[in-house]
């Protein structure tokens, strides 16, 4: 039976929250605004807040709006916002598909239409249970200023990314709620019971409750209910203790535990279905249910529209958590038909049907189940792709379907399934679009997924046989060109891009992708850079479509050619940005190539401990993932990293597991840097000799020109081998400064010339590789001392030393340990004197010595530490001799 | 609040007798101290203010055991302040200049739990004064 409540409140005090409402005003009156956050733990009184807020927006005359995120309505893409699809669910192309940007477009349009410009105060209640479609719409609205946004996060959920960007551009404001004070609390109980309250009595509240909102409310109208407080003479008494729960939740069920069968139903129904319109409710429960579950504070009924909804989102939470998954499963369904029969079926209440029936375990209709994977697989959201398509019935997965899912395993790394699920859609009747894209996915599937390269040839091939006509055929092209790149081939993908004669957009974006790495490989770095600047503005503008990769590949094909071109520092910064943002959208692909190539920059600029903490992230990445071959070429780098870094076992470790890892011919040449340098660090330098010609002749006969150059530096580097002729050979095909750099480092050593060697460094030191500058300084300093030349060689060893301090560890054959700087004691009394300012005469007079002998210890002193000036003398004392 | 901590409120401004005055003129000092952009918000002259003051905090400490009443005194008073251009922040200010000046006045008689029961008072007050304000305050004004 409900409990009767002892009084009737016009509503439950708000305390403690004026001045973040007086900050949600301001912000809602301030363009610069779109929203406002509001965080902490659960009963903290976010949800109402959120609702004072909303009510405030309303009587200044906002139009609002109220979505909730949940387990349920994450199911479907946009599930959560169906209220804001004012434009419907948007038209899908020829293929199926719905483009996201312009459904967006159209929404923010109808409700600029819909509510002349005023802005839709919009409260998204748990905004971290919302999915990443819906999410993306609201911060869309939201930046375009058709919404203020009003979301609720519970502490320890995560904040979505796009709140914290909003945020952090100053967009959004935030509010972190806590739980009352004592006195906080004092003055809550004393308005909600409306009189004083006996001491024992406000101090067993205080001590169950510490102030948490929720859990007062629970707690008064649960004692109200119980007879357990009771007035008498004007005070508040307990009759009884509060009950000895210390879980919000154990309260929240006792008090829904507690309530009738009829008052029940509703909150069941609310918490499955919510928001309900009165109407429906009526006819579902008597209207007294409905008000004796108002005033106990359970359901809410908004004035304006009449909808019901639950109070608060943790009831729902219990109620959900306790109730059959039977009855659930009765109540969804049967509210899915009321819906059907009274709704058109492409409106957005199709979405809402399409979840619950989704959530029951039945069946909704195939079409909206894939016009969400599509919104889903736009927000890359593959899981929800995968569970969508997955419960549309077999019979009826179309070529279309199959594709989707099909791309969703590859991209969920289940390649095996997503190569049958592919090849079954190959079978089935399809548009050219369709059927090229089932080609394209299924090769890149083989190719990077099962890293069969072959086999990716061979579904190319066959393709290649039925789409014969341009521009689609080219794009056949295009992918045989992808396969040869990425196993290894660059000059032989080249050759086949040449092929491609067309020019429609789609056309240069998948030719970009091959070209840009494969310009970058060969030594075209400018074009490379190019190459992948125009792709990434392609693509971006063709929209996303399916069987193209994320368009950050085309941002990790610019890192490459940065690299290659040796514009390091530019290539750190741009992968730094780029992981971040593929870091936050989850595309694990995508966050393995920035974490591996930002482990390659940071190993030719010589921070060796910070590529393999790249290196390893990669691998780890790769590993969770299941992506073969990303993950051999980032064991790779992290045997490499290792190897400089002296880590002899660890070196091997790295090598051994890349050996469980099928073989993977991309940037192959590179790879067996890792063998090269792990036989160096365990002192078997012939077999690293073998190691680096071998896979410097695979680079040649492959076209790696930049890899080979890399290649033929080391075996210099590390066996001191002649290499000079073919990297002079190379510089001269290569048009990267990188590669210049090392033929000029060669055949200065070749020649022992002390000031070619120095220049070397500089240039390497210009682009940021402070390694191999230091390898050259003291490479340098040796010829300057062999010639003679103590002050200069003595001056190219500090810098030597300076630019190994950059290194983080680094031990390589060509860093020489430094030497001690020799000074004499008196020299180094003598030369600190001089560094601090004094003047010969004086340091004579305080050392009892002619200002001659001065001079002398000055002058041998000046030699030894290679500089010619006081201030030289100070900056080479005081970084540490 | 407990009808203990009711009787101290009452109690200690009842011992506050002639030196109500006193009280107020201190009170805006450590307001002022504490705030110096607050004084702009009071365009009457400080000796009215200070008599409108005391009776109002008079009025309000004799309501403090009926809710209904006193609820009657504050919602007009927050109401009241939302023109002065008084925001939520600036009433914590106020109770601890409120505090302060009971304290200086009051010497050893205000004693820790007559300093708790004045802190659940005011807070009280401030609390409905605000839902007094909310309610009137101008909406959508830009």
């Amino acid at each position: 039976m409900l409990a009767a409540v002892a009084i009737t409140l016009p509503r439950w005090p708000l305390i403690g929250r004026r001045a973040e409402l007086e900050i949600f005003e301001k912000a809602l009156c301030s363009d610069e605004r779109a929203g406002l956050l509001i965080h902490g733990p659960a009963g903290v009184g976010k949800t109402r807040l959120a609702d004072e807020c909303r009510e405030w927006a309303a009587a200044s005359g906002h139009p609002t709006e109220h979505v909730t995120g949940s387990r349920t309505t994450a199911l479907l893409p946009l599930g959560a916002v169906v209220a804001l699809l004012a434009a419907g669910l948007g038209r899908p192309d020829p293929d199926g598909q719905v483009n996201m940007v312009a459904l967006f477009e159209e929404t923010r349009r109808a409700l600029d239409e819909r509510h002349h410009g005023r802005r839709l105060v919009t409260v998204a209640d748990d905004a971290s249970l919302l999915d990443a479609a819906s999410l993306a719409l609201l911060g869309y609205l939201a930046a375009q200023g058709t919404i203020f946004l009003i979301a609720t996060v519970r502490s320890g959920e995560p904040v979505p990314d796009l709140l914290t960007g909003l945020w952090r551009d100053g967009r959004v404001e935030r509010v972190d709620l806590e739980d009352l004070s004592r006195t906080q609390l004092d003055t809550l109980l004393h308005l909600a019971l409306g009189g004083p309250i006996e001491a024992g009595a406000g101090r067993e509240f205080w001590e169950v409750t510490t102030g948490n909102p929720l859990y007062v409310h629970e707690l008064v109208l649960g004692a109200l209910g119980s007879g357990a407080l009771v007035e008498r003479s004007g005070v508040w008494h307990l009759e009884d203790r509060l009950p000895a729960t210390s879980r919000l939740l154990d309260l929240v069920e006792q008090r829904i535990g507690d309530l009738s069968a009829e008052a029940r139903s509703v909150v069941e129904l609310l918490a499955l279905c919510q928001p309900l319109e009165l109407g429906h409710l009526e006819t579902a429960a008597p209207v007294g249910v409905l008000e004796s579950l108002e005033r106990a504070g359970l359901v809410t009924i908004a004035v304006a529209d009449g909808e019901v909804r639950l109070a608060h989102p943790l009831h729902g939470e219990v109620i959900r958590a306790a109730m059959p998954r039977l009855r659930a499963r009765a109540i969804l369904l049967a509210e899915a038909e009321r819906l059907e029969t009274s709704y058109p079926a492409d409106g957005p209440a199709a979405l809402r049907i399409a979840v619950w029936r989704l959530d029951a375990g039945g069946r909704p209709d195939p079409d909206v189940l894939v016009r969400g994977a599509y919104l889903a697989r736009d927000a890359h959201d593959f899981r929800v792709v995968r569970r969508l398509i997955e419960a549309v019935p077999g019979e009826q997965l179309d070529a279309a379907g199959a594709l989707l899912l099909g791309e969703a395993l590859y991209e969920l790394g289940v390649f095996d399934e997503a190569e049958r699920v592919l090849a079954l859609g190959q079978e089935q009747p399809s548009s050219e679009h369709v059927a090229l894209r089932l080609a394209v996915t299924r090769s890149k599937n083989a190719h990077w997924g099962l890293c069969q390269p072959e086999t990716a040839l061979a579904i190319n091939a066959g393709a290649r046989a039925v789409i014969t006509a341009p521009p689609l055929a080219e794009q056949l092209v295009a992918d045989e060109a992808a396969v040869l790149m990425f196993s290894g081939h660059p000059d032989r993908a080249l050759a086949v891009l040449e092929r491609i004669v067309g020019h429609d957009q789609r056309t240069r974006v998948v030719r970009a992708i091959v070209g840009a790495v494969a310009l970058a490989v060969t030594g075209r770095t400018a074009d490379a850079v190019t190459t992948a600047e125009a792709g990434f503005a392609d693509h971006t503008a063709l929209g996303d479509e399916l069987a193209i990769a994320h368009p950050a590949t085309h941002v990790i094909n610019q890192v490459f050619a940065l690299t290659e071109a040796g514009r390091l520092a530019e290539a750190e910064q741009l992968a730094r940005a780029g992981a971040e943002i593929v870091a936050s959208q989850r595309v694990p692909i995508a966050q393995i190539w920035f974490a591996a190539n930002l482990g390659r920059v940071a190993t030719l600029q010589g921070r060796v401990a910070t590529a393999r903490r790249y290196y390893a992230e990669a691998a780890g990445l790769a590993l969770l993932n299941r992506f073969g071959g990303p993950r051999r070429m980032a064991l790779s780098g992290l045997a490499l990293a290792h190897a400089m870094l002296g880590q002899t076992d660890a070196a091997a470790q790295a090598l051994a597991e890349r050996a469980t890892v099928p073989a993977f011919g991309f940037l192959g040449p590179e790879q067996q840097l890792a063998d090269a340098w792990t036989a160096v660090v365990s002192r078997r330098p012939r077999e690293a000799a073998q190691h680096l010609r071998s896979a410097a002749a695979q680079a040649a006969s492959t076209g790696h020109r930049v890899t080979e150059s890399w290649l033929l530096h080391d075996l210099m580097r590390t066996c001191g081998e002649d290499t000079s002729a073919r990297l002079r050979e190379l510089a001269g095909v290569c048009d990267s400064p990188l590669v210049a750099a090392r033929a000029r480092h060669a055949v200065a050593a070749r020649a022992r010339d002390a000031r070619g060697l120095a220049d070397a460094a500089g240039d390497f030191e210009a682009q940021g590789a402070m390694l191999l500058a230091a390898e050259a300084a003291s490479g340098a300093a040796e010829a300057f001392s062999r010639a003679g030349d103590r002050r200069a060689a003595t001056a190219a060893r500090r810098r030597a030393s300076a630019l190994g301090a950059d290194c983080e560890g680094a031990v390589t054959p060509g860093l020489v340990p430094e030497a001690a700087v020799p000074l004499t004691g008196r020299e180094r009394e003598i030369a600190m004197l001089a560094a601090e300012g004094m003047a010969s005469k004086d340091i004579a007079e305080r050392l009892y010595l002619s200002v001659r002998t001065v001079d002398n210890h000055l002058q041998h002193a000046y030699a030894k530490l290679g500089v010619s000036s006081r201030a030289g003398l100070a900056r080479a004392l005081g970084s540490g001799t | 609040m407990t009808p203990e901590q009711i009787t101290l409120v009452q109690s200690s401004f009842a011992r506050l007798g002639p030196e109500l005055p006193a009280l107020a003129t201190r009170f805006y000092q450590e307001l002022f101290g504490r705030d110096p952009a607050l004084r702009a918000l009071f365009t009457t002259d400080l000796a009215v203010q200070k008599v409108r003051f005391a009776e109002k905090l008079a009025e309000i400490v004799r309501a403090m055991p009926r809710l209904g009443e006193l609820l009657g005194h504050t919602h007009a008073l927050g109401a009241r302040h939302v023109g002065y251009g008084v925001r939520a922040v600036d009433y914590r200010t106020v109770g601890d200049a409120l505090l302060a000046a009971l304290a200086a006045v009051l010497g050893d008689s205000f004693d820790a739990p007559t300093r708790e029961a004045w802190d659940i008072a005011y807070n009280l007050m401030a609390e409905t004064m605000l839902e007094g304000a909310a309610s009137a305050r101008p909406l959508g004004s830009r």
